[in-house]
Parts: C-alpha cells; sequence; structure tokens
C-alpha cells in the first residue's frame, strides 16, 4: 500500500516549499472563483469574466516592463476594464458583446505590443507563457498575502451583496421594483469580478483564467439549482481540480519527457473539463434511463438547462428595461 | 522602469563596439537609408556580428578596414527571446562578412540571409567552424577558452579573401589579439588551481563553458538550467534540489545570469543573499560600453576568483 501511495504522491510533494505556495494559493483562488463564479453564470456575465481575464493580460504584461508584481497589473488593468466595460454599458443587451469586444481587442493588441517590449528591452524571459498560460509553480511566496487580502476582499462583498446579486440575477426590474439599487450593485459585481479574475490570471494564467472562474461554477450548477448548495460544490470542484492539477504537474516529473514537469495550468483546465463532462455525462444518462414523466411535460427543459431559461429571463428582462 | 533613459541606453548599446556607428536602432537606419549602401563609398568592408561579443572581434582584427554593426547588444535584454525586424535585414543583406553563433541561438540570422542570397557574402558560423553538432546543449560558445581565437583566426582568413592587400595587417592583430587573452586564461587557470573543484549554483548555462575550464563543479541540475535558458516552467523538484544547494550552504557562489531572469531566478537570488552565499552576474551579450571581448571574459572570471577567496559578491559588472 505505501508502494503505491508513493506513486501517487511522489515523494518530496508536502516538503517542496514551492507546492505549498501553490496549494495555499491555488487553493483560495480556486475557493474565491468558484463563489464568485455561481454569480457570474447565474447573471449571464461569462463572457464579461473571460473578456476581463484576456484583458487583464495587458496589464499582467505591463507590469513585467515596470518591474512590479504581475498580480498589481493583472488587478489594476482588469478593474479598469470592469469600469470601462460598466461605462459604455454591458448592461445594455444590445451591444452587449460588441461593447465588450470591441475593449477585449483593444486590449491584447497592447498586451502584444508590451509583451514585446518585455523580451526585446527587457531582460525578463518568459513573459508571454506567464502571462497568457501562467503557473502556480512560480508564483513568489511574497504575494501570499496580497493573493489573500484580495481574495478575502471578493469575498466580504459578495456575502454583503448576496441577497440583492441573487435577485438581480432573476431580472433587473424584479430587483428594482425590490428596491435594489440595480446598477450600483452590478457595478460592484463587475469590480469583484475583476479582482477574482485578477487572481485566477496569477493562478493559472490570463487566458485560462475563464476556466477557474466558470468551470466550477457551471459544473456545479448542472448538479443542483439552489444557489447556496451549488455554491459549496463549486467551490469543493474548484480546489480539489487546483489541488489534484498540482499533485499530476509534480508527479508528471517522472512521466515522459522524463524529469520536465508538465505545465501545471494544463493539469488544472483539464480537471476542470473533465469533472464537467463527467457531470453532464451522468446527469444525461440518469434523465435517459428514468425519462421522469415531469420531463416528459416539460420536454424543452429536459434538454437546456433550467439555467438557459433562466439567462434568458435575464436578456429578456434587461432588453424591455433598457427599451 | 521602462523609461527614456532604458531606451537611449539601447539605443548606445546598439553600436557596435569599436565599429562607428551604423546601426543605431530601427530610427537610425531608417534615416541612413538615404546614405545607401554603407560602405561602399569609404571602401570599408561591411560586417555584422549577431551578438556584440563577435562583432567585437571584427573590430579589432579588422580594425580601420571594417564597419562592424552588432545586432543583439542590450545587456537588458534576453536573447533567447530576441525577435528580428525589418531593420535587422536591411543591415544583414548588405553585409559582406557576417559571424554567426548557430545552435539555434540565433536562427533567425540564417533566415534573412537565406531571403537575400548573395554569392560574395561570408558567413562564419561559430558552430560550424567549431564542428559542433546541432544537438549541443549548451549554446553559449563564446564563452568557450577555445573559441574566440578559432572565430579570430576565420575573421583573418575572410578579411584577406575581402582585402588580399591588408593580409599581414590582419594576420598582425590576429597575434595581438591571441596575446591579449592571456590575463583572462591565467585567471581561470588561478581559479582552477586555487579552488580545485569548487561548487557552484547556476540560474542559467550561459557561462557554463568558462565555468567548466576553471575547474568548477556546477550543481544545478541541467534540466532546470535548461528551463530556465528555454522559459518553461522548472519542474518544483529541481527546485527543491537548487533551494537545497542554498540552505545546506553546499555551493560557495552562485552565479546569476543578468539577461535571462524571471520570478525564478529572483527567488534564487533571494535565497542565495538570505543564506550569505556570493552572487556573481554574468551576461550573454558585452556589456557595453567599457567592455571588449577580452576584458569582459577576464572581469567575469575575477569576479568568480573573488567570489570564492574572500565571498565577494558582484552582482553586476
Amino acid at each position: 500500500m505505501g508502494g503505491f501511495w508513493s506513486h501517487v504522491v511522489e515523494p518530496g510533494f508536502f516538503q517542496s516549499q514551492t507546492v505549498q505556495v501553490a496549494l495555499l494559493v491555488g487553493g483560495v483562488v480556486a475557493a474565491i472563483s468558484a463563489v464568485v463564479g455561481v454569480l457570474t453564470v447565474l447573471r449571464g456575465q461569462s463572457f464579461a469574466g473571460h473578456a476581463l481575464g484576456d484583458i487583464s493580460a495587458t496589464g499582467g504584461s505591463g507590469a513585467f516592463l515596470l518591474s512590479i508584481n504581475p498580480l498589481f497589473g493583472f488587478l489594476g488593468m482588469g478593474l479598469a476594464a470592469a469600469g470601462c466595460m460598466e461605462a459604455i454599458g454591458v448592461r445594455r443587451v444590445r451591444g452587449r458583446d460588441v461593447a465588450t469586444g470591441i475593449v477585449l481587442g483593444a486590449a491584447l493588441g497592447v498586451a502584444a505590443l508590451f509583451l514585446y517590449f518585455d523580451t526585446t528591452f527587457h531582460s525578463t524571459s518568459g513573459a508571454a507563457i506567464t502571462v497568457l498560460f501562467g503557473s502556480l509553480f512560480v508564483v513568489s511566496s511574497s504575494t501570499v498575502p496580497a493573493i489573500i487580502a484580495c481574495a478575502s476582499g471578493a469575498l466580504v462583498v459578495v456575502l454583503v451583496l448576496y441577497r440583492p446579486l441573487l435577485l438581480s440575477s432573476v431580472g433587473d426590474d424584479v430587483a428594482a421594483a425590490r428596491g435594489v439599487p440595480v446598477r450600483v450593485i452590478g457595478g460592484l459585481f463587475i469590480l469583484t469580478m475583476a479582482v477574482t479574475v485578477a487572481l485566477s490570471a496569477i493562478t493559472i494564467g490570463a487566458i485560462l483564467s475563464t476556466a477557474l472562474l466558470i468551470g466550477p461554477a457551471a459544473t456545479a450548477l448542472r448538479m443542483t439549482r439552489r444557489p447556496v448548495t451549488a455554491t459549496a460544490t463549486a467551490v469543493a470542484i474548484g480546489v480539489a481540480a487546483t489541488w489534484v492539477g498540482c499533485l499530476l504537474a509534480y508527479d508528471s516529473f517522472y512521466w515522459p519527457p522524463v524529469n520536465h514537469g508538465w505545465p501545471v495550468s494544463f493539469c488544472i483546465v483539464a480537471l476542470v473539463f473533465v469533472f464537467y463532462l463527467a457531470v453532464d455525462l451522468v446527469r444525461s444518462f440518469r434523465l435517459r434511463r428514468t425519462n421522469l414523466p415531469a420531463d416528459k411535460s416539460n420536454g424543452a427543459v429536459v434538454r437546456a438547462h433550467p439555467l438557459d431559461t433562466l439567462s434568458t429571463g435575464i436578456e429578456a428582462a434587461s432588453a424591455s428595461g433598457s427599451e | 522602469m521602462f523609461g527614456s533613459r532604458r531606451l537611449s541606453r539601447l539605443l548606445v548599446a546598439t553600436v557596435a563596439a569599436g565599429g562607428s556607428a551604423a546601426l543605431v536602432g530601427v530610427m537610425a537606419v531608417a534615416t541612413s537609408s538615404a546614405g545607401a549602401a554603407p560602405g561602399a563609398s569609404s571602401g570599408r568592408i561591411v560586417a555584422v556580428g549577431a551578438e556584440n561579443e563577435y562583432a567585437d572581434v571584427i573590430s579589432q582584427i579588422g580594425g580601420q578596414y571594417v564597419r562592424v554593426t552588432s545586432i543583439m547588444s542590450n545587456p537588458n535584454t534576453d536573447p533567447h527571446t530576441f525577435e528580428s525586424s525589418a531593420s535587422v535585414s536591411r543591415v544583414v543583406s548588405a553585409a559582406q562578412l557576417v559571424i554567426q553563433n548557430g545552435v539555434g541561438y540565433d536562427t533567425f540570422m540564417t533566415k534573412i540571409e537565406a531571403a537575400s542570397p548573395s554569392s560574395s557574402r561570408k558567413v562564419i558560423d561559430v558552430q560550424h567552424l567549431l564542428g559542433l553538432p546541432d544537438s549541443t546543449p549548451n549554446p553559449h560558445l563564446w564563452y568557450k577558452p577555445t573559441t574566440m581565437p578559432a572565430v579570430a583566426k576565420a575573421i583573418a582568413r575572410d578579411l584577406t579573401d575581402l582585402r588580399p592587400d591588408h593580409a599581414a595587417y590582419f594576420q598582425q592583430n590576429v597575434q595581438i589579439f591571441d596575446a591579449s587573452l592571456t590575463p583572462y586564461y591565467q585567471e581561470i587557470a588561478k581559479i582552477k588551481a586555487t579552488f580545485p573543484d569548487a561548487a557552484v549554483a547556476t540560474t542559467e548555462p550561459v557561462a557554463d563553458y568558462m565555468l567548466q575550464a576553471s575547474g568548477i563543479d556546477n550543481m544545478t541540475p541541467w534540466v532546470l538550467q535548461a528551463d530556465i535558458m528555454n522559459t518553461t516552467d522548472p519542474s518544483p523538484q529541481d527546485v527543491s534540489i537548487q533551494d537545497a544547494l542554498f540552505t545546506g550552504k553546499k555551493v560557495k557562489v552562485f552565479v546569476y545570469n543578468q539577461q535571462v531572469t524571471s520570478s525564478v531566478t529572483k527567488a534564487f537570488y533571494k535565497l542565495a543573499q538570505h543564506e550569505g552565499i556570493p552572487v556573481v552576474g554574468v551576461y550573454e551579450t558585452m556589456p557595453t560600453p567599457g567592455y571588449h571581448y577580452q576584458s569582459w571574459m577576464l572581469a567575469e572570471a575575477d569576479a568568480v576568483y573573488n567570489a570564492l577567496a574572500s565571498g565577494k559578491s558582484s552582482p553586476k559588472l
């Protein structure tokens, strides 16, 4: 048995300081990403979340030029982009993805310029890989307090605004009718999302950050429709994927090509995807086997997830609200 | 900071040591295009060194008969990730003599040469000159003490082909160059004799050939050095081994590549400092101004000796 476990957890895993930092940072970031992610999916803002990640790449690559901690680059640019997207009207359904897409394209262009400067005029090597695809194994231990502080801040905002956020995810006018300051709440949430995505960007890279934000949340919401249960499930999935991903990346040192570990970001994202597929498979298998009369009665819901109708509801509600 | 200071330093550094300013950044190349083929009017041989240490040796051998440009010369740039540009293509395609390192270090040179074929252009590929295979793991050939004398000889041969009337002059410069390497050779011999098998750690294989010649034992796993050189993420296992070299005081010196840095190398740097292990900064390309190839190598060997002898750190040249 001991022999088996020594192959599952290769020697030195828990002693390695690199791994300790990775497990701590990865766990914290996966948890807050899952919490914010559930609300992001419920509010139908997945694309905005992805865009924030890509845009934060500009800040990350700029940080290398300024020789500052990339986390602050990701954070600064993410927050600025969130403010910008809020200002030019991501809330309006018409033109929402257009506005996001235009900001996203421009920002990635600037990121390309910064990365060129990073490699041409600066001794920082591998900035492109680090910014875009990240690595939990190169997160400096001096960044840990800042990461935990940001994650705690995001968590506090979510906890304080939890009810109004949920309410406005059903529909802005419903929430407004109940006295929720929809605009303020929406603005605060997109800023929280920016902080979360920045944390995720430092963990698994700007391009992949959306995987930690949306992946575990979407998987959990396929398992349960209750927001609190879904959040707890998403946290469990996110943290599990991150920790097991770290372990796989560590063990991959002994896989071909021997003595070269596989990228930890790949391992994490692959696991997030596997979780999603597995839950989806189990779900469709169950639906087919039981063939519940309830499902027959509203056939559309059998194929489309309840949340799909929910998000359509949001679109309809906010469309009618803005026009 | 990426300020005007860095930019101006880049522009200054682009000027080949000893050569008369041929390439001063993209802007200057654009403006000098009015003068057309540089060198044609002055009668000088137009030469290019892909790395400024090779350009420096060309100008030492060719003296007043060459006009030399270097492509990679910014000490703040990682040459492994250098991106070529149109201005580089112009300079290379106009050259009569080109020196490049090979071993995948400056592949862009071969591409530019192929794009503008010229039967009169002479190309010295140092890898081929030394008869090394493409699979040579460490591309930093100029750190091998035997490399530059061979390169100097090849330069003199090609320059003589281009200007046979100055053959004696080029030959004399080769002798002067070879003799000027003596202090460097003496320094590495001194390290070898005084501190046999001294253990050091490195970030990247840049100075490995020099360390080997000095009889130094580089304890850093090769894969870690290669990962840092190739800017891929090092495995936690290798990072733990390297950390243990510092915390266990198993190494006398930490040889730090100032031109290939990342959060990983910076963490090692901090740890080495914390453990009181002297740090010696080494460079991919020749720090300019103020250095020639010989004085650069001597300064780095000297810094390694001082670190071993008295624990003195010299993180920068």
